[in-house]
């Protein structure tokens, strides 16, 4: 059975817009069959954002995918708006290194990023690399921003960036993520290597009770806003939380959009959908006060009356 | 091992080579595997100058019939090698 024009001219639109297309079955998070897996492992390690499309969703785009491409089986890969192949023919591509040539500069990065790396944190590595017993510096950084520097063995397709008298290897997918990134030590009670990433976008943080209860008692400038009910309000509140009414809103939007912010609720999650508005509104620094005003009574302040 | 329900009568692995060597005459082909997951190799001078993808959708087109519908005898190919004939 032929596909309709409407499918077809989908899938084309689909395949056009997206640089890198995967046809699957279910996510990248959580491939539905091995060879769907196999071919998200390669292309992760490769490519730091891609489409993927279930064809499980229905019946019609399984079929119209395969149509389409001309091709029996799912995983399907599209890159450009070509049609490259199945698992074999991915594996294939990664085995003999031609994958990256296939994926193109538009996506696979080529150029080393450009990183800062602190004297205090060259110094920090100096001493560790005695350590690591020679094995290269790497960093890592994944599409949610989750950062890691570790010694290892070099890898294939690693660029090499030298900054603050370092050598440091980072991964084709990183590269574009890594770029800007500054590597700083830490001294003192928390004591570790801080990155900071320009190309992060703002999300909810979260707070603990007693992370939050430490925050005030140093004075840290931290505006609370509290997004319970009247009621809920009248049993338990926190002195320093402001309650999100009319002129709690009011307050809250005549604040810069770098103020730091934290949401607080009965359990933590009114507080987080509040918190998310938050950042999507334009707030840079905002935070959630996790397991709520509840949490606080189990671990800060026992007096507090539980609800 | 998975299994896959399918309404074919008769020697899948059979009907998989017949496929084969219909679409390419000069194919010796190696068929493995069972419930509804196949390992096929294909040696043939078709396949001379042709690229792996050109050489498996050549393969693929020969058996697409086995492999659509929900009950198809072919489930999955794990692996098609496709080469060509050693001089």
């Amino acid at each position: 059975m032929a596909m309709s024009d409407t499918l077809r001219a989908e899938l084309t639109q689909l395949v056009e817009k997206n640089p890198v297309v995967l046809f699957m079955k279910r996510s990248r998070k959580n491939p539905q069959c091995g060879f769907s897996a196999q071919v998200v492992k390669i292309l992760d390690e490769l490519v730091p954002q891609y489409a993927t499309v279930d064809v499980l969703a229905s019946p019609e785009l399984r079929d119209g995918i395969k149509e389409l491409s001309d091709w029996p089986t799912i995983p399907q890969l599209y890159v450009g708006g070509q049609f490259v192949g199945g698992c074999d023919i991915v594996k294939e591509l990664a085995a003999t290194g031609e994958l990256p040539k296939v994926l193109g500069a538009s996506v696979v990065a080529t150029e080393p990023p450009t990183l800062t790396v602190t004297a205090a944190a060259a110094q920090a590595f100096a001493a560790a690399a005695v350590d690591a017993g020679g094995e290269p510096l790497h960093l890592q950084v994944d599409a949610e921003f989750r950062h890691d520097l570790y010694f290892g063995p070099r890898e294939p397709n690693e660029l090499e960036v030298h900054a603050g008298g370092l050598t440091v290897l980072v991964g084709r997918a990183s590269a574009r993520l890594a770029n800007g990134v500054t590597i700083d030590f830490v001294e003192g009670a928390e004591s570790g290597f801080k990155l900071t990433n320009p190309n992060e976008p703002p999300r909810v943080r979260s707070l603990t009770p007693r992370e939050l209860q430490i925050l005030l008692a140093k004075g840290e400038r931290l505006d609370l806003f509290d997004v319970r009910t009247k009621e809920e309000l009248a049993i338990a509140r926190l002195e320093r939380a402001l309650p999100l009414d009319e002129t709690g809103e009011r307050y809250l939007n005549s604040l810069d959009p770098s103020a730091p912010i934290a949401f607080l609720c009965h359990h933590g999650s009114r507080s987080r959908a509040a918190a998310q508005h938050a950042i999507e509104a334009g707030f840079l620094n905002v935070y959630n006060v996790e397991g709520g005003i509840d949490a606080w009574s189990l671990t800060v302040d026992p007096k507090l009356p539980r609800y | 091992m998975s299994s896959h329900p399918t309404d074919f009568q008769g020697s899948i692995d059979e009907a998989i080579r017949a496929s084969i060597v219909a679409r390419i005459p000069d194919a010796v082909v190696e068929v493995g595997g069972a419930g509804g997951h196949f390992t096929i190799a294909v040696t043939s001078t078709e396949f001379a100058g042709k690229s792996m993808l050109q050489s498996q959708r050549l393969v693929y087109g020969a058996i697409a019939h086995l492999m659509s519908g929900n009950l198809a005898p072919v489930h999955a190919v794990d692996t098609l090698t496709t080469r060509v004939p050693s001089a």
